[in-house]
């Protein structure tokens, strides 16, 4: 039979974002794959360079947009390491407490729209009234649903609300309960199974040498988590366990991020207890001065400091929901960042793809696709 | 289930009352030579609409007046059901999406997402234009089939936003297809979406044809 | 691993290419090498059990560029940096996609945004930027314009 070359993408219900995958099919059959990305790059890298410290964290929850406090984190760590400044012990346990919900909040977000790519409608429903949810809680202290700017270098921006804690546990109560009425909805389903078990296998070995990292390399039996593994913030402090399996398919990568919301609900609970027993500052004390200006004065006058802060070099590997991050901030001295070299894990994990496609059909394209968490933000950046 | 709460009156006897000026249909039949009953499809509930719709027929075929009565059926039927294109560009896309959740239900208004541009009479421009994809907006937006509409959402579509200076983005959608409403915010919220769509209903209906 | 025994387990497959070995926070060591010993570098690194490499990035320091591997080990659960220093006008060096597939995709973002040419690379092609794209923009000499002298430059892709 012959060979062609199809596009899907870069307007494809299956891409959930903008991007383009190419693919040569025999008959049904994948034999070959070549994605494209690139559809969404904003030179965040570059303008990064032309703004301040606290200024590149605007542009940081728009890299991913599903998971823009966990990118704020990761973006922060690294700074606060290139620019020499702690923050206080407050603010490490509230960005862990960001970082879990937005776990929570890119989980389900992933949740409902995979169900959609495997054909069950109603959990789509149920995913996104929940994640509302955890979009209130964001909105209850940062303002914004999406694009939060929170954090600032040398701690957060602002401290919970009053009553915030014991709203969050009620949410978080509530989410326990659904997250059995999700496995339900799906794994109950004939129709999941048929379409998602033994599919886009990726061994243990492959995922490895081909750089993939999150739920997919966890899903094939490498219990790797940076929170674990190379504990930052205060991810030391607190119990939890990795989330893992072993069948290296589009069923595993979904246990893993089912068990993964539930060990992060099992964190937040501890976070809250701690927050509602330590009131303290959530800002370091000893600022630059021209760090503490949000915006450059007329004068400019305070910036004269800047010439006598020390250079360094800052770098930082988070957890995020899609796998490891990473951040590679040059301080050269001066107000604004030498160069920001963010790594995505979207990034590799599409550029494996041929790895996980090859040999399936076409029809096997929307699950697999789905199950791999594609957020075309943070990839191309 | 108790008794129906609603209490609104049978419909279809408001063809004989008059309706505000804008609406209005009349006008002489070249062939008829008599007034043709006009047909008021202000109506919002497809249950009042079926039996307009139905008369506003019947006097198409008997009174052949094809230009002055089936426009105004299309108007309201076409700005009540505006088909967006299904597609997610940046961070909008997902405010885009919630807009559809449980929450807000965008459909109510008879907005349903669509996958394929033919299909489609309204083009929501969801994120950040680069120029690597500007002419596969373009292509796109030729594809969808006349009349059509645009809407640019978030202060990226509308002017390039937070990256406006970056060397890969298009500042401003209107530099590659006209928008018929802008919505600001970064992102909008879904409330805003719902608004900017009932905005371009309002200019639809103000469209003359 | 620390930089000592790190430097004594490289030190003999690399001579004199390996520049030094040196503490940097973060990580396990940061490794300087010149390029004409990087595949021997690169063996040796994976050798040693760092089997995950997680980026490449290119930092141009305007006088010269400065190349940079991120290598991760699941048994000493440490990162480790390689970098080499490349002269601006000849800015090349041997690919790491033999060693570790996942090298493929960023090299070919750092070649088209920071202008650094990797030999030998399988697929040396644009990524995030359109096909035919001239400029590099990440290089130090790549200024930020304002959108309008912007569209003239770009409106050709
Ligand atoms: S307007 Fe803001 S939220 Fe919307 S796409 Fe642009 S940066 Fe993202």
């Amino acid at each position: 039979m012959s060979e062609m070359w199809i596009n899907m993408g870069p307007q494809h219900p299956m891409t959930h974002g903008l991007w383009n995958l190419r693919v040569k099919i025999d008959g049904e059959v994948i034999v070959d794959v070549d994605p494209e990305l690139g559809y969404l790059h904003r030179g965040i890298e570059k303008i990064s360079e032309d703004r301040h410290y606290n200024e590149v964290v605007t542009l940081m929850d728009r890299t991913c947009y599903v998971a823009g406090l966990a990118w704020e984190h990761l973006y922060i760590i690294a700074s606060e390491k290139a620019l020499h400044i702690e923050p206080p012990e407050r603010a490490e346990y509230l960005r862990v407490m960001c970082e879990e919900f937005q776990r929570l909040g890119s989980h389900i977000m992933w949740f409902s729209a995979f169900v959609v790519d495997i054909g069950l409608l109603t959990p789509l429903l149920y995913g996104m009234r929940d994640r509302d949810l955890v979009l209130d809680l964001f909105q209850s202290y940062t303002g914004a649903r999406m694009t939060y700017e929170y954090m600032r270098v040398g701690g957060v921006r602002n401290d919970l609300p009053p009553g915030f804690t014991d709203r969050a546990r009620t949410v978080l109560d509530w989410l326990m309960a659904r997250f059995d009425e999700y496995d339900k909805l799906t794994l109950g389903s004939d129709i999941f199974h048929k379409r998602c078990d033994n599919l886009g296998i990726l061994k243990a070995n492959d995922c490895i040498a081909h750089g993939v990292t999150g739920p997919m390399l966890r899903s094939a039996g490498v219990k790797r988590d940076l929170r674990k593994d190379r504990p930052y913030a205060a991810y030391d402090r607190v119990e939890f366990d990795v989330a893992g399996a072993d069948s290296a398919d589009v069923t595993g990568r979904y246990l893993v991020r089912m068990e993964e919301m539930r060990q992060s609900v099992r964190i937040l609970r501890q976070v809250l207890d701690w927050l509602d027993r330590n009131p303290g500052p959530v800002m370091a004390r000893e600022l630059p001065r021209w760090l503490g200006a949000p915006y450059a004065p007329v004068g400019r006058e305070g910036y004269l400091l800047k010439r006598n802060y020390p250079k360094g070099v800052g770098f930082s590997s988070i957890e995020e929901p899609h796998g490891e991050a990473q951040a590679y901030i040059v301080n050269e001295g001066g107000e604004h960042p030498y160069r920001v070299k963010l790594k995505s894990p979207v990034f590799s994990n599409i550029s494996a793809a041929r790895q996980y496609l090859v040999g399936y059909r076409v029809a096997d394209i929307p699950p697999i696709m789905g199950s791999v968490d594609v957020c075309i933000g943070e990839s191309d950046r | 289930m108790s008794a129906s709460p609603s209490v609104r009156p049978a419909p279809v006897a408001r063809s004989m009352t008059l309706p505000p000026e804008s609406l209005r249909l009349e006008g002489e039949l070249p062939m008829a030579g008599a007034a043709v009953p006009f047909v008021e499809i202000e109506a919002l509930r497809a249950r009042e609409f079926i039996p307009a719709a139905k008369e506003a027929l019947g006097s198409l075929i008997s009174n052949r007046s094809r230009e002055t009565l089936i426009g105004p059926v299309f108007n309201w039927a076409g700005r009540n059901s505006l088909f967006p294109l299904h597609w997610g560009l940046a961070c909008c896309a997902i405010e885009f999406a919630a807009a559809f959740g449980a929450r807000w239900d965008a459909e109510r208004f008879g907005v349903v997402a669509r996958s394929s541009p033919r299909q489609c009479d309204l083009m929501i421009v969801n994120g950040t234009v680069t120029w690597k994809v500007a002419h596969k907006l373009i292509t796109l937006y030729e594809q969808m089939p006349e009349p059509k509409w645009v809407i640019a959402m978030g202060n990226c579509a509308t002017g390039g936003g937070p990256f406006r200076t970056a060397y890969s983005v298009v500042p401003g959608v209107d530099k590659l297809v006209p928008v018929d409403v802008y919505i600001a915010g970064c992102p909008p919220r879904p409330e805003a979406l719902l608004d900017g769509i009932l905005t371009l209903e309002k200019l639809i209906r103000e469209r003359k044809e | 691993m620390g930089p000592e025994e790190l430097r004594a387990a490289l030190a003999p497959a690399l001579g004199p290419s390996l520049v030094g070995v040196e503490p940097f926070e973060g990580f396990a060591a940061r490794v300087r090498f010149r390029r004409e010993g990087a595949t021997e570098l690169f063996r040796a690194v994976h050798g040693l059990g760092n089997t995950h490499l997680s980026m490449v990035a290119g930092i141009d320091w305007v006088d010269h560029r400065e190349v940079l591997y991120i290598v991760w080990s699941d048994a000493a659960k440490q990162y480790t940096l390689l970098s080499a220093d490349l002269p601006a006008d000849d800015p090349h060096i041997e690919t790491a996609s033999g060693v570790w597939p996942s090298a493929n995709w960023h090299e070919r973002e750092t070649w088209e945004l920071v202008d650094i040419t990797f030999d030998h690379h399988p697929d040396l092609r644009h990524l995030l930027t359109p096909d035919g794209y001239e400029f590099r923009p990440l290089l130090r000499s790549f200024k930020i314009h304002e959108p309008e002298e912007l569209e003239v430059k770009v409106r050709h892709v």
